[in-house]
């Protein structure tokens, strides 16, 4: 649960509140949107994990079973290994640089993501990227455990 | 109690031939069966050691058509003993004719095919003959008397040599209560592999068997040891492409070693009251299997497969000492346990590793995504099996004579359990190109245990009715049977490496993220076990013996088979095999034999006609209701004729016989079928009081016809008769 991954810090030397992240994992399911041709392809009821680094300073988001284009007669386990969080607004935001997604055993260069941002808002996560030349985008609720 | 002499003399050197061409008599069958075998409400032949010596009977698979309706296909190697009768019986596991060595139980298929030196009789009962013999005596009973110490004079020394530089010796030593009998068999071989540039079917191997009687007023002992190795290549199958039947020609070795004990010790006792029967043995088999399993010059997978099986039984029975005149009891209990640690790798190669792991895998995977690799370029999938069977029976049958009627009831009630631990491994590093620079391991397991029990009632009732002939030497009699036989269940060993297959590559894939639409067909452990078949038999028979020249039997049964074991594919594979139990069977057919035996003259004919079909069998893909079952046929013939001319004290003996067999059908779906065949075996043989020299040709015409029929990794195979084969013996009575 993202609200209790991140908790509050009252600096009292300052008076600014300075967010902490407390590496939870989080899991999410909702529906990726692959935009294929101009069509956009569903993938619904898809596994988000949200696995923040030890010292909370980035998380790794992997995608579980995806397709990318529904031809294709396999899914496949996607992970953005370095995405950046900060807080504001009382969102979680997210963002990351340009990197090489990890499936199928390493990076796959050809998948590069680009365009990554997104955002936690309450049990929601949202966030868009391009995977390669697939606009790709996820919106899904926090899975209760 | 003696056990009675033969009434002639066997051995063709102190030939007797008065004798010799009489009706043979059995001593052990007759116990256990406590009537006569005229007598007894199944249909049945005997074969005497001079018959077997003339009709070249060397070992199970030569009484094929002889025994009406009983075909044992001639291929693979000694553990193969495929039987097949009355449209029932498989290529593995339990047979479904019990085997009896001197009334002990041969608890293994794999010990069934021995060479048959120093046998005085077989005695082959058919139909369901559960009650007395017990386990998977479900289509007959094959009984096999072995030669004692008073049925020779002296030593007795043979020797043979014939095509495919086979040597066949024996030496059997008659001294006071023992009989020690001792055997060598080899031959370089019939069938050229190709592709090894050697033949692919050697064999060599020995007995050593001795055997103990000791008799006194009201009480009898025996003691056998029968102890036999061999160390021989076989599985002789070429495939099969464009209607045509290629040679032999696969890569890897092929190859069987097999040594197996038997001990078994008797008593029979009259006491006041009963007389009472204890036997038990003791049964040891070591054996190791090599096979290239796809059979052909690719290095795809082979599996060696090595068993250590200990097994003992135990039987009880009495019945009373006063027969009474109208009724003959007999009660008996039975139990068995057999040990067996048992390992069987599959160790894939090269070529198997890219066709059956590889290109299945990466075919799911799309080209521009990369592909998977092996780092191994073999590896193996190890199996461990530690199997634990047993099984304890009590049985009663009654036989009660009321005027020309003879009536039987029984029942049997068998109980039987089996548990099994299993431990299957692989272990391979894969990766995935191009995104893993570096080889990661992956292993796979599966370990267990399971068990499974089964309890049969196995009820038989007959009628048998004398006609009067108006003369004592004449006998004819119509019986009436109804009974009951099992084979028993067990477990599929053979698919574990199939089951660990699925497993690894299905969880390599998931531990790489990758997840296929259709998941690689996974064997589950569900089907590792499998049930007792069944059937229930209806038959009527009519039997006609003249004491002194004739015995014709003619038979028609009605066998509904249950829970019918089939050899097929595990799901979704196309390699490996498994048994199952396929719905439902039945089998209709008639059989017929006639022996003639004149003073210098006798003949036999055999002949049955059995169609045997699904009732009920669907493959989850196929419907095979209605079809035939496979590598049954449909009819068997024999005729055999011996014609003596005796030359002043001598004889000389000429044997000509011939046998058919089909057609057959080689697949549930009947689409290849194998028409009938004949062969043409006979000799000639010169006979002193002390010295007999043969002349034998067995398959004169040369015709090689299939007998076994299969498919692996998508193609075809047949294993192919063996070719004209002529061999010249001597026997020296010292």
């Amino acid at each position: 649960m993202q609200i209790a991954a991140i908790s509050c810090q009252k600096n009292d030397d300052t008076n600014d509140t300075k967010e902490t992240m407390v590496p939870v994992k989080t899991d999410y399911i909702g529906t990726v949107t692959v935009t294929y041709q101009e069509q956009d392809y569903d993938n619904p009821d898809i596994l988000v994990i949200y696995d923040p680094s030890q010292d909370g300073k980035t998380v790794s988001i992997t995608l579980k079973k995806i397709k990318f284009v529904p031809q294709m007669p396999v899914t496949i386990d996607v992970t953005i290994p370095d995405v950046t969080t900060s807080s504001k607004d009382g969102k979680t935001v997210l963002t990351c640089d340009e990197e090489d997604p990890i499936s199928m055993g390493g990076p796959m260069s050809r998948y590069k993501v680009t365009g990554f941002g997104g955002e936690i808002q309450g049990d929601n996560l949202s966030f868009s990227l391009n995977f390669g030349s697939y606009p790709t985008r996820f919106s899904g609720i926090e899975v209760k455990q | 109690m003696k056990i009675p002499l033969i009434l002639y003399i066997i051995s063709v050197f102190q030939v007797d031939y008065d004798t010799a061409y009489t009706m043979p008599t059995v001593d052990v069958t007759e116990h256990r069966q406590g009537i006569s075998l005229e007598k007894t409400a199944s249909p049945s032949i005997t074969i005497n050691e001079y018959q077997l010596n003339s009709h070249g009977i060397t070992n199970q698979k030569s009484l094929s058509g002889i025994v009406p309706g009983l075909h044992i296909p001639d291929y693979g190697a000694s553990l193969t003993s495929t039987i097949y009768l009355r449209g029932f019986g498989s290529r593995m596991e339990n047979p479904a004719l019990g085997m009896y060595i001197d009334d002990f139980p041969v608890a293994d298929k794999n010990m069934y095919d021995f060479d048959w030196e120093g046998i005085r009789s077989v005695t082959l009962l058919r139909g369901p003959q559960a009650m007395l013999y017990g386990r998977n005596a479900m289509a007959g009973a094959l009984s096999i008397q072995t030669l004692s110490s008073a049925d020779l004079d002296g030593i007795r020394v043979s020797a043979e040599y014939g095509t495919a530089n086979s040597i066949r010796t024996g030496i059997t030593i008659p001294a006071g209560n023992h009989l020690i009998n001792a055997t060598f068999r080899h031959t370089d071989g019939y069938f050229m592999n190709e592709c090894r540039k050697s033949l692919c079917d050697p064999y060599t191997g020995g007995g050593l068997n001795w055997k103990w009687e000791d008799c006194t007023i009201g009480r009898y002992l025996e003691n056998i040891v029968r102890a036999s190795f061999s160390n021989e290549g076989g599985f002789a199958y070429g495939s099969y492409r464009n209607d045509s039947i290629l040679p032999v020609n696969y890569n890897d070795e092929s190859s069987y070693r097999r040594f197996s004990l038997l001990e078994g010790f008797k008593v029979r006792k009259n006491h006041n009251r009963i007389t009472t029967q204890t036997s038990a043995s003791l049964q040891l088999l070591a054996d190791r299997m090599r096979m290239d399993q796809d059979y052909t010059p690719q290095s795809v997978f082979t599996l060696e497969q090595k068993q250590r099986m200990v097994t003992s039984t135990f039987e009880f029975s009495f019945r009373p000492v006063r027969e009474y005149d109208h009724w003959k009891p007999k009660t008996g209990a039975f139990c068995y346990f057999k040990a067996n640690d048992m390992s069987a790798p599959v160790e894939f190669r090269q070529d198997g590793i890219n066709r059956l792991i590889l290109n299945n895998a990466n075919s799911n995977i799309p080209d521009d995504m990369g592909y998977l690799e092996f780092e191994e370029t073999e590896f193996p999938v190890t199996s461990d099996f530690e199997i634990l069977s047993w099984n304890t029976a009590l049985y009663h049958e009654s036989i009660f004579s009321l005027g020309r009627w003879l009536l039987t009831a029984g029942l049997r009630f068998d109980y039987e359990g089996a548990w099994m631990r299993y431990d299957s491994h692989a272990l391979i590093h894969y990766r995935f190109v191009p995104n893993m620079s570096s080889f990661k391991p992956f292993s796979e397991s599966y370990e267990g245990s399971t068990d499974r029990c089964s309890i049969e009632i196995l009820p038989k009732i007959s009628a048998m009715y004398s006609v009067p002939t108006g003369n004592d030497d004449n006998m004819l009699a119509v019986y009436l049977t109804i009974s009951e036989g099992f084979r028993a269940g067990g477990f599929n060993t053979q698919i574990f490496s199939d089951i660990i297959q699925g497993h690894m590559m299905n969880g390599l894939m998931a531990d790489l993220g990758v997840y296929l639409d259709n998941p690689m067909p996974s064997v589950g452990a569900e089907h590792t076990v499998y049930d007792p078949e069944e059937a229930w038999n209806y038959e009527l028979g009519i039997r006609f013996i003249n004491r002194q020249h004739i015995q014709a039997q003619v038979n028609a049964y009605y066998m509904d088979g249950y829970n019918q074991q089939l050899t097929v594919f595990p799901p979704g594979k196309s390699t490996g095999r498994m048994m199952t139990n396929a719905g439902r069977s039945r089998s209709i057919g008639t059989e017929a034999q006639l022996s003639i035996y004149g003073e210098h003259f006798s003949t036999q004919f055999s002949y049955s006609l059995c169609d045997a079909r699904f009732v009920r069998y669907v493959d989850g893909n196929n419907d095979y209701s209605g079809n035939s079952v496979p590598f049954i046929p449909k009819s068997t013939f024999y005729a055999g004729a011996d014609w003596r001319i005796p030359v002043s004290a001598n004889s000389v003996v000429l044997h000509a016989d011939m046998r058919g067999c089909g057609p057959i059908s080689w697949n549930e779906s009947s689409t290849l079928r194998e028409p009938a065949h004949l062969t043409i075996g006979g000799g000639i043989s010169w006979t002193t009081d002390r010295i007999r020299l043969g002349l034998r040709g067995d398959n004169l015409t040369g015709n090689q016809h299939p007998v076994f029929y299969f498919k692996s990794v998508g193609n075809e195979f047949f294993a192919l008769s063996k070719p004209r084969s002529i061999k010249l013996s001597v026997t020296i009575n010292l």
